[in-house]
């Protein structure tokens, strides 16, 4: 009797999931495809981009910023990188139909206004760079190399350029305020 | 695709910036891990009362740059200007996008394009601590102290010089 009514059966699963499997393979297709809209022949060139690029650059013909933005599909960053190598646009053949997409969300949206400001605490840059022992350790040795010269300083390896960087940032702050103590001990 | 642009550029940028700095000016990214956050401090100009102080400031750039100018914004103590807002945000046109103009009174050759750069930035800033600009003030407070009592605006200036260098 209990072999008559199984509750669950093999093709009874089989069936569950062949439908499974193409409802999620559609799920899925559905969901990419208007994300491949800037590659392959994404004919249509978005009208923001091209107005992007023609108020940074009014000389240039509508026409061959939407021809170049066409050609390498729709990158406004390229096609100005283009220009300000000085290669220019290329003239695009009279065949050239520009199709402008109408497309509401433009790609400038994502500008970095995080605005939501963290505390500005009164917090001067000694501590903040934790200068203060090298202020103990400069007043020692009173200020030997007093300006040595943090002019130009670049190095390959990336470790050492952040040291670098470092060093000459704290020189600044450190010059800085050797100059101003000096100047309150004049007065 | 068009990050990678950006990290180039600003990599170039950090690069001309390191080997052949601008007097007074040092910037270059908090970590290379990542191109788009950027420290910078800059020297009070001469013959102001900005004069003997360092300013450190934050500057965030967009995945799109130089399409977009980063923000720039001082951090640490706070800046007594009027064309700095009171937590820190530098308000002058070279960092507002061409096609954005809320005042009506920027010319499109002073603001962001990408011909522009970091150091141009940074140099505007500088000029800007020398000589406000009065029109459009980020800082209405500091504004009206600049206008009417300047001894005092540049007083205060003068103090937070010295806070901000720990004295």
């Amino acid at each position: 009797m209990a072999d008559d009514e199984p509750s669950v059966n093999i093709p009874s699963l089989l069936t569950f999931a062949v439908v499974s499997f193409f409802f999620i393979r559609w799920f899925f297709n559905r969901n990419d495809a208007p994300a491949g809209r800037p590659r392959g022949r994404g004919n249509a060139v978005d009208p923001a981009q091209v107005e992007q690029i023609a108020q940074m650059f009014p000389q240039l013909n509508t026409r061959e910023i939407m021809w170049d933005l066409q050609r390498n599909g729709g990158s406004a960053a390229a096609t100005t990188e283009r220009i300000l190598n000085g290669q220019g646009l290329e003239t695009p053949p009279p065949s050239f139909q520009p199709q402008i997409a109408i497309r509401s969300p433009t790609t400038m949206a994502t500008q970095a206004t995080s605005a939501a400001a963290p505390k500005v605490d009164g917090q001067d840059l000694i501590t903040r760079y934790n200068l203060s022992s090298k202020i103990a350790s400069e007043n020692g040795a009173d200020a030997s190399a007093a300006t040595t010269s943090s002019a130009s300083s670049w190095s390959q390896n990336k470790e050492e350029r952040q040291r670098l960087l470092q060093k000459r940032r704290d020189d600044m702050i450190l010059a800085a305020r050797r100059k101003m103590e000096q100047k309150n001990h004049e007065n | 695709m068009g990050s990678s642009i950006a990290q180039k550029r600003l990599f170039h940028e950090y690069k001309n910036l390191s080997t052949n700095p601008p007097e007074g000016i040092t910037a270059g990214p908090v970590s290379e891990d990542d191109m788009f956050y950027w420290e910078a401090l800059i020297q009070g100009p001469e013959g102001t009362p900005f004069e003997g102080g360092v300013f450190a400031a934050e500057l965030k750039f967009s995945k799109d740059y130089p399409l977009s100018p980063p923000t720039m914004k001082f951090v640490g103590g706070g800046v007594w200007h009027p064309n700095v807002y009171p937590n820190g945000t530098v308000c002058i046109s070279i960092l507002h996008p061409p096609g954005d103009d809320p005042n009506h009174y920027e010319h499109a050759s002073e603001r962001w394009s990408p011909i522009q750069s970091v150091e141009k930035i940074l140099i505007s800033v500088m000029s800007m601590l020398a000589e406000p600009n009065d029109e459009s003030p980020a800082n209405v407070e500091a504004a009206k102290m600049w206008r009417e009592r300047r001894a005092e605006y540049e007083q205060k200036v003068r103090d937070e010089v010295r806070k901000g260098l720990g004295l």
